[in-house]
């Protein structure tokens, strides 16, 4: 295989990883902080 | 391989056994909590983490690469394995840092350092990457067992690749970083025992230090006998500039964290000691081993190239200090040999296993899915994460073999963008998430430039590996300096927090003042008067003095790495028969000595004040896990 190719294809996968921990992380930070809103306008 | 007897499957059985039983004995420990799955209760004294430090800085394919590198350069080749050496840094500066963030791994730190929705999201994108390196990583050594196999005994790659790993998962998934840590002592010292053993069979084999010395005079390689070889001052294949550029990597690496690959690893085991001192000492005499490993491993590899001078493929004499092992030594000692191999790696596999399934555990699952997950579960979950590794890694070992080799050198040139990045987050107060984030995006693009785009079609030369370090990192900083100045500071109570918490070195006036304005920490009594009756080397601290950086630290941080050079080169020459070896020894032996006597009673005060308030530190730790902040 070509070595432009691999490395593309390999240094993608790493990004791939790392996006889908930040997605998550993003997720979860919207989730935490609507509930904290809902609990304040609760009050 | 055919002097393989009955004996020396016995030990290599015998080696196998007390590794795994060794292991398999703390899983009673293990099951307790995630604290004692992962970090083994925070109670290591620091000749645990030590030793752990060693084994992880030795990994299966390591006597491959240092073969390699010493074959094609002699002992200037010894340079390429200095990058180990910022632990001689990191030992007196970030891990007492990241020590006292008691942060389980790099990606829970950064919201311990920075703060908000940036934090957040630099945890989430190191979680994830450090899944993927986790995995990759196993897959990649897995691979070096397999070709290792295969010399040896022509065993099919997937064998050498999936026997030896799942032997080690089951021990990690049953007593987790107790097992690990415990197995890696174990490990540690049969590795020293071959490593020793062999390096000195490869001097005897071509007639001992003066005969193998003598040879590569007269064969006019007497160069290779010199550490500081180099080629000019910027050409040739060793330049001074290649030189100083990897010695800044490692040394001023050092005052950062994540500045090394293995920093990531060695986090684990300076968050596994009982006390701040201990994480200094264990990272440091873990480092050192590794130097001193590296000096054995030189002067053995320099006999394997007397013997066979000519070999020109790296596929070729990379493998010379198995082919020196499973050569010339005799029938029994092979088979201690082979047991040594197999602790490297046993202790590589599951170091790796178990720290994947900590930022998995801790980082993804508990943070974002579950944070009020008992105890019971989470121990689990690091079984089941670790469970999930194993199978990744085969799948990266054998179907993707040749993506994982260029991974090797991509990932490399990725460090260079991000290697000042990691020192400026822990030295100075203005750098923000935001800046960190955007140096980890940038990167990537920019190594794509400089390394393959822009050569590839003509616009630049393709340029040396020096260069491109310092041009990657100058790129870099075009990038994340104006992301940093443009958007504002960690919010102030934040940095407090954390300043107050972990006394970081550097850039930390505003925030200094601003602890000092809240009574937080105690004012500078800096009087002409004070200053005047300090002595020269204070031996004697309060709590306060203590937590500030001091000439004493600055001193442990320069001499350190000096002793590790001399250490290393000193080692390496003693057993090539040099007396200039034996008076590097010494003087190393003298520096170390030193530097105990200077810092010992400052990081004692400063570990006896930080573990009072650690119990306190520790459930806002896990208050900020479950969102309570």
């Amino acid at each position: 295989m070509d070595k432009g190719l691999v490395t593309l294809i390999g240094m993608s996968i790493a990004y791939l990883a790392s996006l889908l921990g930040m997605g998550f992380a993003y997720w979860a930070w919207r989730r935490h902080h609507r509930r904290a809103d809902r609990k304040e306008e609760a009050r | 391989m055919s002097n393989f007897t009955a004996l020396d499957w016995f030990w290599t059985g015998a080696f196998l056994l007390l590794m795994l039983g060794g292991a398999f004995f703390f899983y009673r420990l293990a099951r307790r909590s995630e604290s004692d799955f992962f970090l083994a209760g925070r109670g290591l004294p620091w000749w645990l983490p030590a030793s752990s430090v060693f084994s992880t800085h030795t990994a299966t394919d390591t006597p491959m690469w240092v073969t390699g590198v010493i074959y094609a350069h002699g002992l200037r080749g010894l340079w390429y394995t200095f990058f180990a050496a910022w632990t001689a840094v990191a030992s007196f500066v970030s891990a007492r840092i990241f020590r006292r963030s008691l942060a389980y791994t790099q990606a829970e730190w950064q919201v311990i350092r920075f703060d908000g929705l940036g934090a957040e999201l630099l945890r989430g994108w190191m979680a994830g990457w450090q899944v993927f390196m986790n995995m990759f990583i196993l897959g990649w050594v897995g691979m070096a067992m397999g070709k290792v196999g295969n010399l040896a005994f022509d065993w099919p790659i997937w064998v050498g690749l999936v026997i030896p790993t799942v032997l080690t998962a089951i021990y990690t998934m049953a007593a987790g970083y107790w097992g690990v840590v415990m197995g890696d002592f174990l490990q540690g010292i049969v590795a020293v025992f071959a490593i020793v053993l062999v390096s000195l069979v490869g001097v005897y084999a071509v007639g001992g230090p003066g005969e193998l010395t003598g040879r590569l005079v007269e064969m006019g390689e007497a160069w290779r006998l010199d550490p500081l070889a180099f080629t000019g001052w910027l050409t040739g294949d060793f330049p001074v500039a290649w030189w100083l550029t990897m010695l800044v990597i490692a040394v001023v690496g050092g005052f950062g964290m994540g500045t090394s690959i293995d920093w990531y690893v060695e986090a684990q085991r300076i968050q596994s000691a009982k006390s701040v001192r201990d994480a200094s000492y264990g990272l440091w005499a873990g480092g050192a081993l590794t130097l001193v490993r590296n000096g054995f491993w030189a002067a053995g590899i320099l006999g394997f190239f007397v013997m066979l001078p000519g070999l020109t493929s790296v596929g070729e004499y990379e493998l010379g200090w198995f082919r020196i092992g499973f050569g010339l030594l005799p029938t029994g000692l092979v088979g201690v040999f082979f047991g040594a191999i197999l602790a490297i790696h046993l202790s590589t596999i599951s170091s790796h296993l178990n720290l994947g399934a900590l930022y998995f555990t801790r980082d993804l699952f508990q943070r974002y899915l579950k944070p009020d997950a008992d105890e019971r579960t989470l121990v689990w979950v690091g079984r089941a994460a670790t469970l999930v590794l194993l199978v990744g890694s085969f799948f990266y070992g054998l179907m993707m073999e040749e993506i994982t080799q260029w991974l090797i050198f991509a990932l490399w040139l990725m460090m260079a963008g991000i290697w000042l990045p990691n020192i400026l987050q822990v030295v100075w107060w203005r750098f923000n998430a935001w800046g960190y984030l955007s140096a980890w995006m940038a990167n990537l693009g920019v190594a794509w430039l400089v390394v393959w785009i822009l050569p590839g079609f003509g616009v630049i030369p393709v340029l040396p590996d020096y260069v491109q370090f310092w041009v990657l990192m100058g790129l870099g900083a075009l990038i994340f300096v104006p992301a940093t100045l443009l958007m504002p500071a960690e919010g102030m109570d934040h940095l407090v927090k954390y300043y107050v918490m972990t006394r970081p070195l550097g850039w930390w006036g505003p925030v200094h003042r601003e602890a000092e304005r809240r009574g937080l920490v105690v004012r500078r009594a800096a009087t002409p008067a004070n200053e005047s009756r300090r002595p020269l080397i204070r031996r004697s601290w309060t709590p306060e003095a203590a937590e500030e950086w001091t000439r004493e630290d600055w001193i442990a941080i320069i001499l350190s790495p000096l002793v590790f050079a001399l250490v290393m080169v000193g080692v390496a020459k003693l057993v090539l028969g040099q007396w200039g070896g034996a008076w590097l020894t010494l003087l190393a032996v003298a520096g170390t000595l030193v530097i105990y006597w200077v810092i010992d009673p400052k990081l004692r005060a400063v570990s006896h004040e930080y573990e009072a308030k650690q119990a306190g530190y520790l459930d806002e730790l896990e208050g900020n896990l479950q969102w309570e902040d």
